[in-house]
């Protein structure tokens, strides 16, 4: 056989954005790329997805933040971060990831729908190296911000509208699971001006410590994530690919390569890799090889030639 | 760094106490006292996150690392239950170490239960020997006392029912020491957060600000990605304070850059 015959081209299109590869991080996983740089040249991956960015530097939730489950993780860390401003000048946020030339999408949320629009903004002023925006409209444990907008389809319409006004950078929107129907607020979100979904972030669990008779975290609540969630990710973003037609990236407890092909299968363009980064930092790497040596096993060319073609008729 | 290490041997050390030793020897040529190692347990299928553990020793020339864990749950179950040959995945070293003594300085370690293992590797590296203050629940949860007599330090213990050495919290032990200023102390702590608390603040005002502490909470990433393990710093925001990340911010931290509520 041929190199040529050989070669699978891992490039994906997700429109306005074009990325190497199909996998990239799910936010709040990988810290805003710094942290795992130690372990692997971030230019590799699709894309670093980094954590959630507001207008103000912000303390999160308190402690216990975190709970181990069966299959996966809770978690209720609440946000804490930099602030947009350290984020853009740190040397260990934007500045650095433009060095490294890795791709970035950054995750913006705010508190109020003018803060969401207000961050964007400024990213916006300052974009270089900056590829797209991913708009978090379903952190389930900020009280203000977050899931409150990504639950009701009129505010998270609004908070799109007015992101889509303050930039020009492609505007990926993450969607909650924790309503009853994804494919609706998909919809709204893409009449909105988003030119991509990613879904799902977590689903909101909790767990008791019968000993004590307290909550495992501090929250009471939190995000559920890790393969337990798998199937459910799975479901809703084959339901939200036949219901828009933008680019979709699935994520949801994906651990190997057979895991992103399932969810490009079901429609996804693009594939985060979370929860099993802190179980696996070479997580994304192994899911990207993986992935690849599907392809070549099966003789396909290209990453994109899967998106969408689960088969639903009968054999 | 990320290696496979082969358990070399994992032994009962006490009651519910093992030690396991690994081959891991690129971490032991760089670990320093007060790092740790986040070990995914590979036979754990359906939990997928690592556990730390403090550093206890490492001898570069073998190439042997060791930690010393009590069998808390289904982690360490599973952990006590691996012989020599099989294997881990191990992260480290990981955080910020304890700095070393002066050899003008006298280390003074505080321990509370397992605690004593995170301190070993410092005692073997001070410029000279000094003290260990132990304190547990219960004579059973005494550890490691020959390992610090063999390094020439001396061992003053207290449990908390009396069974052995002074009653009390390991706190009882140090009112003559902080009395004594013609001794050039220098004050290390690692055990339970409340009595790493009740410490910091009694270094703090008898006037032993850079006393270090070991803090630890439930860890996620190990690498300061998550923001899961995170205690509270003093820091110039409205409130006085930030949250400090122990992984890599810490886990040691100087007494007086705590925030004490």
């Amino acid at each position: 056989m041929s190199k040529a015959a050989n070669h699978i081209d891992m490039s994906v299109d997700l429109g306005r954005l074009k990325l190497k590869n199909p996998v990239m991080t799910a936010s709040g996983t990988f810290g805003y790329g710094f942290e795992y740089a130690q372990f692997f040249p971030l230019e590799k991956l699709g894309a670093v997805v980094v954590k959630g960015i507001c207008l103000k530097p912000c303390h999160g939730n308190p402690t216990p933040r975190v709970a181990e489950v069966h299959g996966g993780m809770l978690n209720a860390i609440g946000l804490q971060g930099p602030g947009v401003e350290k984020f853009l000048h740190g040397e260990e946020y934007l500045p650095f990831l433009r060095k490294q030339r890795a791709t970035v999408i950054v995750n913006i949320w705010g508190r109020s729908i003018e803060e969401y629009a207000e961050v964007a903004s400024k990213l916006d002023a300052e974009s270089e190296g900056i590829h797209a925006l991913e708009i978090n409209i379903s952190c389930p444990n900020v009280k203000e911000g977050g899931i409150a907008f990504g639950t009701d389809l009129k505010l998270a319409s609004q908070v799109v509208s007015e992101v889509r006004r303050a930039t020009k950078l492609p505007l990926i929107t993450k969607l909650s699971p924790n309503v009853t129907s994804v494919a609706a607020f998909a919809r709204a979100v893409v009449e909105s001006g988003s030119d991509m979904v990613s879904l799902i972030n977590t689903i909101t669990g909790m767990a008791i410590d019968i000993e004590t008779r307290r909550p495992k975290i501090a929250n009471t609540t939190g995000g559920l994530s890790g393969p337990a969630i798998k199937p459910v990710a799975l479901r809703m973003v084959y339901e939200v690919a036949r219901a828009v037609n933008v680019p979709v990236i699935g994520m949801g407890g994906i651990c190997t390569g057979e895991d992103a092909v399932e969810f490009m299968l079901a429609g996804a363009s693009g594939v985060a890799v979370g929860t099993a980064i802190f179980s696996d930092p070479l997580a994304p790497l192994k899911v990207l090889s993986g992935l690849e040596e599907y392809l070549r096993r099966k003789g396909y060319h290209s990453a994109m030639d899967i998106v969408g073609k689960f088969e639903t008729g009968k054999k | 760094m990320s290696v496979i290490g082969e358990i070399l041997s994992n032994e009962v050390l006490a009651d519910n106490y093992y030690r396991v030793c690994f081959h891991a020897p690129e971490i032991c040529r760089i670990a320093q006292p007060g790092q740790f190692v986040h070990v995914k347990i590979n036979a754990l299928r359906e939990r997928l996150l690592r556990r730390p553990f403090s550093i206890c020793n490492v001898e570069p020339e073998t190439g042997s690392l060791s930690i010393v864990y009590k069998r808390v749950g289904a982690g360490t179950d599973v952990l006590a239950s691996l012989p020599p040959g099989a294997h881990c995945d191990l992260l480290g070293p990981l955080g910020k170490p304890f700095s070393l003594p002066s050899p003008e300085e006298t280390p003074v370690l505080l321990a509370g239960g397992y605690g004593a293992a995170a301190t070993y590797l410092l005692a073997r590296r001070s410029p000279k020997a000094g003290l260990l203050l132990l304190g547990a629940r219960s004579k059973e949860d005494l550890l490691l006392i020959r390992d610090y007599e063999a390094l020439g330090f001396d061992v003053k213990l207290a449990t908390e029912d009396g069974s052995r050495g002074q009653r009390g919290y390991v706190t009882t032990l140090l009112p003559d020491l902080l009395q004594d200023k013609s001794k050039n102390f220098r004050f290390y702590a690692c055990g339970p957060h409340p009595m790493l608390m009740a410490l910091g603040k009694i270094l703090l005002e008898a006037q032993y600000p850079d006393s270090e502490l070991s803090l630890d909470h439930r860890m996620c990433c190990g690498v300061g990605a998550c923001f899961a393990c995170v205690v509270k710093v003093k820091a110039e925001t409205p409130e006085g304070w930030r949250y400090a990340r122990t992984c890599t911010e810490g886990p040691v931290f100087r007494a007086s850059e705590v925030y004490y509520e």
